[in-house]
Parts: C-alpha cells; sequence; structure tokens
C-alpha cells in the first residue's frame, strides 16, 4: 500500500520541490503505519482470546489425544500410547462411536433438508405484507428464545414433538415396511419429533428474513411488468438471489446439529477420561469439518454453474 | 454533527421508501379495480391466483392456514406449560379437562420457586447473561470492525481462525479449558463463562463477530473517510461514529447473547459442577434429578409433571418479559441490518 503511494525516485535537479514530496510521502507512509497499528490494537484482544481460549486448548487436546492422562494433586501426568485411543475408537471398540454416531448422522441427513425448506417458506411468507404479519413474526421468533435451552428436552419429554396426524396415519408402520432397518428408524424418529425439526429452524428462518430483504424490490417490479407469475417469479429470481443464504443456513445447521450439547457423542466427551475423550473430540470434528467442507464444495458448484446467467 | 446527519438521512430514506410503497399499493388497488369490473374467465383467475404471488386470494388462505398452523405448534408447548403448571390435584386426575384448569392453583410454583433456589440461581443467571451479553456486544463489535475496516498483519490467517471457531464444536476445547481454569482456580465460579467473553470469544462469540463484520462492511465508506480527512483516529471513528449507527446489530446480538448465555446448561455444568450456587438452566437439571430420586425412594409427589413445568416457565419467564420489551427493535434489526451480508 504505502509502496503504491510512494512518489517516483526524485530527479536531482528539483532540490526543493523533492524534500516536500518525500515529507508528504513519509506523512503517508506513517499513516498508513499508524493505520496498520491502529487495527493491531482493535484486533488484539481477540487475537489474545483466540490463542487462549481457543488455540492453546485445541493443541493441547491433540496432545491429550495421544496421552494417557492422570490428573494427581501435584499436577497432570502424561504417558504417551501413539495412536492406541483413535484406533480403539474407530477400530477396536465400535460402541463408543459408531453406534450412536450413524443413526445420528442419518437423522441429520434427513433433518437438514427439512429444516432449509421449512424456514425458507416460513421466511418468504412473513416477508409478504398481510394483516397480522407482526404478531406472527413475533411468534415466529419465539423458537430462537426456546430452542437453545434445557427447556426444549423437557418439552420432548412431555410428547410435545409429535403430531398426532403422523400417528394416526401410521407412518412409521408404512416406513419400517418400504424402507431398510436402518434409515426407517431415524426417518422416523425425525417425523416423531418433526415438531422439534420446526423449533430447530428460529435462527434460519432469521438468516432467511434478512437474506430476503438484500433483493432488490425493483426486480420484482421488473418481473411484474414483463408479466411474469408468481411462480416463475419465485423459482427465477427469489430462489437464486436466495442460494448464498441457503449455503449460509446449511453451514450454520450443520455446525448447530453438531455442537447441540444433547447430541449423542458430545455427551460422551467427559473428564472421566482425557485421552479417550479428546481422541474422540478430535474425530467428531474431523467429521464436521468434512460435512462443512463437502457442504462448501457444493456451494463453490452452484456458485459457478449460477454466475453466468446472473 | 455526523450522526445526527446521518440520523436525517436514514429517516429520509425510510420515509421515501414508505411513499414508495404506498404508491404502489394504492395502483395495484385500482389496477384490481379494473379487474374486478368485467367478468370474463382471467378476472376470476387473477381475483384466486393474483397477478403477484402475494395477491391472490386462493393464496392468501393458504397462507393464513399455514401461519396460523406453524404459530400454534410454537405456542402449544407454552400454552400447555402454562395451564399444567396451574392444575391442582383434581384437575390433573379428571380426563374432561384438558386445557383450562377449573381452578388456578399456585402450589406447584410455589414448590419450584423453592426447589429451583430461584432468588439466587435467578440472581447468578441474571448476572452472568447480563455480563457476557454487554462485554459480547462490545468486543464482539470491535473485532468485527477490525476485520470488516481495518488493516493488521496476517489478517487473512486471522479470519481463518474466526471461521475455524465458528465450526469448531466446543468439546474439542472443553477438557483443556477446565483443566486451564481449574490452573487459574476458576473452577466452580462463573468466571470462565465471563472471562473469554471479553475478548470476543465465550459462547457463539465468533458468530458474533462475524455478524458485526457483516453488519459494518456494508455501512458506506464514506464517512469513515469523511471523519478521518477531519482528523479522527480509529479508535474516535469507532466510537463516535460507527457505534451509534449500529443500534440494530447491537439489538440483535445483545438478545442472542443473553438468551443462549441464559439457556445455555453444557459450560455451566462443566465449568461449575462442584457449586453450591448454579445457574437456573442447570437448576432445571438438578431438579429433575432430584424429582427422579424422590420418584425412585416411594414418591412422595404424585405430580411430576406440573412441578417440572412450573420450573421452567419461571426459568423462561425473564426471557419472554425481555423479548416483550425488545421484541420492535429485534424485527426491525433483522431486517435493517446485515444479519447476513
Amino acid at each position: 500500500m504505502s509502496i503504491e503511494l510512494e512518489p517516483a525516485r526524485p530527479l536531482p535537479k528539483q532540490n526543493g520541490g523533492n524534500r516536500k514530496l518525500g515529507l508528504a510521502a513519509r506523512i503517508r507512509r506513517n499513516a498508513a503505519l499508524q493505520r496498520k497499528l491502529e487495527g493491531s490494537l482493535f484486533i488484539a484482544p481477540w487475537v489474545f482470546g483466540f490463542l487462549v481460549f481457543v488455540a492453546f486448548p485445541l493443541v493441547y487436546s491433540l496432545y491429550m489425544s495421544f496421552h494417557q492422562v492422570r490428573i494427581t494433586v501435584t499436577g497432570v501426568q502424561t504417558t504417551p500410547v501413539g495412536l492406541a485411543y483413535y484406533r480403539e475408537i474407530l477400530f477396536a471398540d465400535g460402541g463408543l462411536l459408531y453406534d450412536d454416531l450413524m443413526p445420528f448422522l442419518r437423522e441429520a441427513l434427513v433433518m437438514i433438508p427439512i429444516i432449509l425448506v421449512f424456514s425458507l417458506m416460513i421466511a418468504i411468507l412473513l416477508n409478504m405484507k398481510f394483516a397480522g404479519r407482526t404478531m406472527f413474526r413475533v411468534i415466529f421468533f419465539l423458537p430462537v428464545i426456546f430452542a437453545s435451552g434445557q427447556i426444549i428436552t423437557e418439552f420432548m419429554n412431555q410428547g410435545e414433538g409429535s403430531l398426532g396426524v403422523i400417528s394416526s396415519l401410521r407412518i412409521d408402520y408404512m416406513l419400517a415396511r418400504y424402507l431398510p432397518a436402518s434409515w426407517a428408524g431415524p426417518i422416523s424418529n425425525v417425523i416423531g419429533s418433526f415438531v422439534l425439526v420446526l423449533w430447530y429452524s428460529g435462527v434460519q428462518i432469521l438468516i432467511f428474513l434478512a437474506g430476503r430483504q438484500t433483493i432488490a424490490r425493483s426486480v420484482y417490479e421488473a418481473a411484474r411488468i414483463d408479466g411474469a407469475d408468481p411462480w416463475s417469479t419465485f423459482w427465477k429470481i427469489t430462489l437464486p438471489g436466495m442460494v448464498p443464504f441457503i449455503f449460509l443456513n446449511l453451514i450454520y445447521t450443520i455446525v448447530d446439529l453438531f455442537t447441540y450439547p444433547s447430541n449423542p457423542i458430545i455427551s460422551k466427551v467427559t473428564t472421566e477420561n482425557y485421552g479417550v475423550s479428546s481422541a474422540l473430540a478430535w474425530i467428531y470434528f474431523m467429521i464436521v469439518l468434512l460435512f462443512v467442507g463437502l457442504a462448501l464444495l457444493i456451494y463453490s458448484r452452484v456458485n459457478r454453474s449460477l454466475s453466468p446467467t446472473r | 454533527m455526523i450522526r445526527s446527519s446521518l440520523g436525517r438521512l436514514g429517516l429520509f430514506k425510510t420515509k421515501a421508501e414508505e411513499a414508495a410503497s404506498g404508491q404502489r399499493l394504492t395502483a395495484s388497488h385500482r389496477a384490481a379495480g379494473r379487474r374486478r369490473s368485467d367478468f370474463s374467465l382471467r378476472a376470476v383467475r387473477s381475483r384466486l391466483f393474483g397477478l403477484e404471488a402475494d395477491k391472490g386470494l386462493l393464496f392468501r388462505i393458504i397462507l393464513y392456514i399455514l401461519l396460523i398452523d406453524v404459530a400454534f405448534i410454537y405456542l402449544k408447548p407454552v400454552i400447555y406449560m402454562v395451564t399444567t403448571m396451574v392444575k391442582a390435584a383434581p384437575d390433573l386426575l379428571d380426563p374432561a379437562v384438558i386445557w383450562v384448569p377449573t381452578a388456578i392453583y399456585g402450589g406447584h410454583l410455589a414448590e419450584a420457586l423453592q426447589m429451583l433456589n430461584y432468588a439466587r440461581s435467578f440472581g447468578i443467571s441474571l448476572s452472568v447473561a447480563t455480563l457476557s451479553a454487554v462485554f459480547q456486544v462490545f468486543s464482539c463489535a470491535v473485532a468485527g470492525y477490525a476485520f470488516a475496516r481495518l488493516e493488521f498483519p496476517l489478517k487473512k490467517l486471522w479470519f481463518g481462525a474466526l471461521l475455524f471457531t465458528f465450526i469448531m464444536p466446543p468439546q474439542v476445547t472443553i477438557l483443556p479449558s477446565i483443566l486451564l481454569f481449574k490452573e487459574l482456580g476458576w473452577i466452580n465460579t462463573f468466571l470462565p463463562m465471563i472471562v473469554p467473553t471479553l475478548f470476543g470469544h465465550g459462547l457463539k462469540g465468533a458468530l458474533f463477530v462475524l455478524i458485526f463484520r457483516q453488519f459494518f462492511s456494508t455501512l458506506p465508506k464514506e464517512m469513515e473517510e469523511a471523519a478521518r480527512i477531519d482528523g479522527a483516529g480509529s479508535l474516535r471513528i469507532f466510537f463516535r461514529v460507527m457505534l451509534p449507527i449500529s443500534r440494530s446489530a447491537i439489538v440483535v446480538v445483545f438478545l442472542f447473547s443473553f438468551v443462549w448465555a441464559w439457556n445455555d446448561a453444557y459450560f455451566p455444568s462443566m465449568y461449575m459442577f462442584g457449586a453450591q450456587d448454579v445457574p437456573l438452566s442447570v437448576g432445571l437439571s438438578k431438579l429433575n434429578a432430584q424429582l427422579a430420586m424422590e420418584a425412585q425412594e416411594g414418591g412422595l409427589r404424585a405430580f411430576l409433571e406440573p412441578v417440572k413445568m412450573a420450573a421452567s416457565f419461571l426459568i423462561i419467564l425473564p426471557l419472554l418479559v425481555l423479548y416483550a420489551f425488545t421484541q420492535r427493535w429485534f424485527v426491525e434489526g433483522v431486517e435493517r441490518t446485515g444479519l447476513v451480508e
């Protein structure tokens, strides 16, 4: 930056003008340096926090996952065990990871599209002008308050999670009949707690609502003047415009579902055995990264295929 | 000066927008009136489906059915919670009483109050949530501003670190954090929940930094440049120009932060496992355990549900009150800020 601002090498003849120019450049360079310093000042607390509360524990937990950890009165004793814990979790003892992880992953795969479609639909509806819109918005933001707490589990225990329609239509039975058992279970679980899925959509609705505001009204006006019907307006304007937010929501949903404290894997990370728990947490983290990476990959593909038409 | 002129500018813009939308509305009404006059098939069709997505009669009906259905799904547990907790024993046993109790009974509420140790737990929850919300609003705004507008060394690397923090499940770092806080002597206090928020971390801190970054990068650059030409440094610009106009983002982050800190039971249960006084969110699971134990020992209490519901209600009530007061700004803030882009 500062190099660009610097004037060309001064000619030896114009001595007076030269000194002035050099001074100006120095002042400008000083200003740039000062801006960098100010920027560093602004980011310093965050960087400090990152190093202490994220980077250090992260590295330490990676270290612990390769060691047997004993907490004694005098301090922490570690003996290296190499990859033993990873091997144990991944290959020897499936109970810790696979028994809970596989059904959970299947459930997540069913839940994520439902959450996305549902929240997109609600956000588009809430964005329209109709009587009582404010009241509906207040109600639809309620999940943001409830869904993060213990309360939601409490509601689930009361059987508030299921819809009466589903049990009366005997959908469980149909599923069990036409799908393999490994998928029928998670799907009927999701359907059984369908309300829970709706409850998880609070923040997603907010993101879509805010995202919908970024599509200019003039585009819709133009489409209307050109005689586009609502159906094609949705598919040609609203949906392509929402693609970035759909992916933002996809990533948010993945992160949210996978870091939710009541998630089966997460509850296995305990203080009982630091080494095994750390290894488990790391394996789990890699799975989360894999999912997020997959979402990003799809996003870049979709974006590339959409961009020439836009 | 700058602030007031900006405010006027913002006001002007919204008024202009309103006027524009009003014009549009009357125009479409007029069009609808013209349509009504001829009774062709097209007129019926346009009445039913509308020329725009949100104008057709049929669509309106579907819209309301959908919204009312979903709203009911959201409200039902709340209604259930409130009605169950005021039901006395006869009402609970009477199969004819489903929603509306015959008499309002406060016994369950009193019991839950006492079992949760409400006054103390409430104080702890309130201070933890308020402190972390205030700190996070401030520190995340500072960091978000730096990421959006300022230059500093290794910016790309730190931004990568921010995204990494957002994606990372807290469980990866929880155990070393426990050891770290134990070393510092903060276990069983609420410091482990508060101190990281001072630095823009803590519960979902990365998300808030991202929200602020997004918000600040949507603001026009001209104001800052004007202030900079007038000789203001970054600090001054941030406090005098940027913070005052970011009310909507502040409200959104504050509310999210408060609600999530209030509801979070995971971190308190990990860091305060041995503490006497716990936040309300942990209190609920303690209460559950206590009730389950009593039930096993021979059940002094016939009805667990009402007590649990009363406890849930007591925990959620402050949030509902807060939301009732801030909901207007919140809804507006979500719309107007770049909560996203």
